[in-house]
């Protein structure tokens, strides 16, 4: 379970250019369900996935991750519940051109320490779940954007996260792909992990696996269905 | 003389500690006074992100205190022919009535800087910021004495003036004289050595027990205090007769100097490192039961312990070979 207890995000505060990217808000995301934070561009959407990612820490308030209080942690600490809890999936996909298919999915789990032949092993079960074993050893900039997108997919499940967050996945996707990977995001759900995507697209957001969709707008959430 | 590029390394280094100790004392007051890790207060994240990086900066000037120690004896030891009489850094620190009280201040915020490193590293390995407060007290405790030190030093650097005649090291340090350091110089050298020698092995022994059982941490931290005040008394008592060679010179600057292959580095270094290493493993002590330091304590105490042993030893070793090649015959 993900529990938001009037977590706040102010960004630049106390400059002429202080922005409210997140008034106080208060919700709780329960696990092993697909959750989607629905919103218009600016509404603050990719703020509240940054921090419940981890990637950012709010003015005040508090945030839970599975039991565990995460915004007072020391940032050492926060690297590896980046590493271990979550998995990320980026709008823009973020895969390193010059690096093949394989190497980019490996890459969140070097500093593991793990072997790299058993790092291998795993990322060759997740190509072969997303269809793309023939383009393990491609470099990334020869993907089509769909099996790019599934790349990404693969590198998000290499430390095995309890919790996907994806944020505008489908913005740069057709609707075949969009739909396909709201296809595999509803497996993930029911193989035990908990999603959440930040979406404004109906394709996401009308989803039969959606099971919950929060609304927010300038920064505030107005409404939740169901 | 204030010119001196030590003495301006020496000023920097002390003004920059200053101001970092000042800004983080004022910080930790409202850390003991606000600190509440329940609460989701804009305060309190504030607090827990700027105690990071105050604890980061602070443990640089930290640092720094801990080797302008060693940069204070070594000027003092070096400008010592500017002044009439001089011989060593003992008759520059006698040229006037501040450097000795510096230098003693120093010692003391050395090791308390040390011991609040150790400390900052054992709340730095709990995700709780277990030692928050007690590491922002000793920084409270301990400010006033930097600045003090800070004051000291820069008084016996502003009144140093060559014109003064000042002591040599035979005279501070003589036997039969009235001053503090002919009544050390006087302490009897058969007994000294066999207190030196017990100390050390006391210590050493508390030390590799601590690492077989994980206990006797205070009494390794109060051995290691005693060894340090031991360790001092026999420098000036006899191991200084053994590397002068010379039964009536008990200076403990002198062998700092290339005249003697600056022998006297190592040996501070190692009383001062095993010292403080000691010392750290009883102040880590009482927080061995802490929930979120419980791995993290036992095993950075086990660390100290092990460098406190090494320490001590490898003074044992210097001190043996020095009396072993001594040309220094004493009677019985």
């Amino acid at each position: 379970m993900i529990a938001l207890d009037k977590a706040r995000k102010v960004f630049g505060q106390g400059k002429p250019n202080e922005f409210t990217a997140l008034y106080e808000t208060s919700l709780t995301i329960e696990a092993d369900r697909l959750t989607v934070i629905r919103g218009p561009s600016g509404s603050g959407k990719t703020t509240l996935l940054s921090l419940i990612g981890c990637m950012t820490r709010p003015t005040s308030g508090r945030i839970h991750v599975l039991g565990r209080e995460i915004t007072s942690l020391p940032e050492r600490f926060l690297t590896e519940i980046r590493r271990k809890t979550f998995g990320f999936i980026f709008q823009q996909f973020n895969l390193i051109p010059g690096l093949t298919a394989l190497e980019n999915v490996i890459l969140p789990a070097y500093p593991t320490g793990e072997r790299r032949s058993s790092l291998e092993k795993r990322a060759a079960g997740l190509f072969d779940l997303f269809d793309l074993a023939s383009k393990a050893r491609s470099r990334v900039e020869w993907l089509s954007g769909g099996e790019a997108q599934r790349v990404t997919i693969a590198r998000a499940l290499i430390n095995d996260p309890a919790v996907v967050i994806a944020d505008e996945p489908t913005a740069h996707l057709d609707s075949k792909l969009s739909r396909e990977f709201m296809e595999t995001m509803g497996r993930l759900k029911t193989q035990g992990r908990t999603v959440l995507i930040a979406s404004h697209d109906p394709l996401v957001t009308d989803h039969p696996a959606v099971e919950r969709v929060f609304h927010i707008r300038d920064g505030r959430i107005d409404g939740a269905r169901p | 003389m204030i010119f001196h590029p030590l003495i301006l390394a020496l000023f920097t280094a002390s003004l920059l500690t200053g101001f970092m100790v000042v800004y983080a004392s004022v910080f930790g007051a409202q850390i003991l006074r606000r600190w509440d890790l329940r609460s989701g207060s804009e305060l309190q994240l504030g607090l827990e992100r700027k105690t990071y990086l105050v604890s980061t900066l602070l443990g640089y000037a930290f640092a720094a205190e801990l080797l302008s120690l060693a940069l204070f004896v070594f000027t003092a030891d070096r400008i010592h022919g500017f002044f009439v009489g001089a011989m060593c850094a003992a008759g520059t620190l006698k040229a006037n009535a501040f450097g000795y009280p510096a230098l003693l201040l120093k010692g003391t915020n050395a090791i308390l800087a040390g011991l609040w490193l150790i400390l900052n590293t054992a709340d730095n390995k709990g995700s709780d910021y277990p030692l928050v407060k007690t590491k922002y007290r000793w920084l409270l405790a301990a400010t006033p004495l930097i600045l003090a030190e800070i004051v000291l030093q820069a008084a016996y650097f502003l009144k140093l003036d060559p014109d003064v005649i000042t002591s040599c090291c035979s005279t501070l340090f003589s036997q039969g004289g009235t001053s503090l350091g002919s009544d050390l110089a006087s302490l009897p050298v058969a007994p000294m050595r066999v207190l030196f020698f017990s100390s050390l092995a006391l210590s050493a022994a508390l030390g590799v027990v601590f690492v077989r059982t994980g206990r006797a941490g205070v009494f390794l931290g109060l051995s290691s205090a005693a060894t340090l005040a031991v360790s001092v008394l026999a420098i000036i008592s006899f191991i200084s007769i053994y590397i002068y060679e010379l039964p009536s010179h008990h200076c403990p600057f002198c062998l700092l100097q290339a005249g003697y292959h600056f022998v006297g580095y190592p040996i501070y270094f190692s009383l001062f490192g095993g010292a403080i290493a000691g010392l750290g493993v009883g102040v880590l002590q009482p927080y061995r039961k802490v929930p979120t330091l419980s791995e993290a304590v036992p095993k950075l105490q086990k660390k100290l312990a092990i460098a406190a042993v090494v320490c001590f030893l490898v003074l044992a070793a210097i001190v043996l070979v020095e009396m072993a090649v001594s040309q220094l015959v004493l009677p019985d």
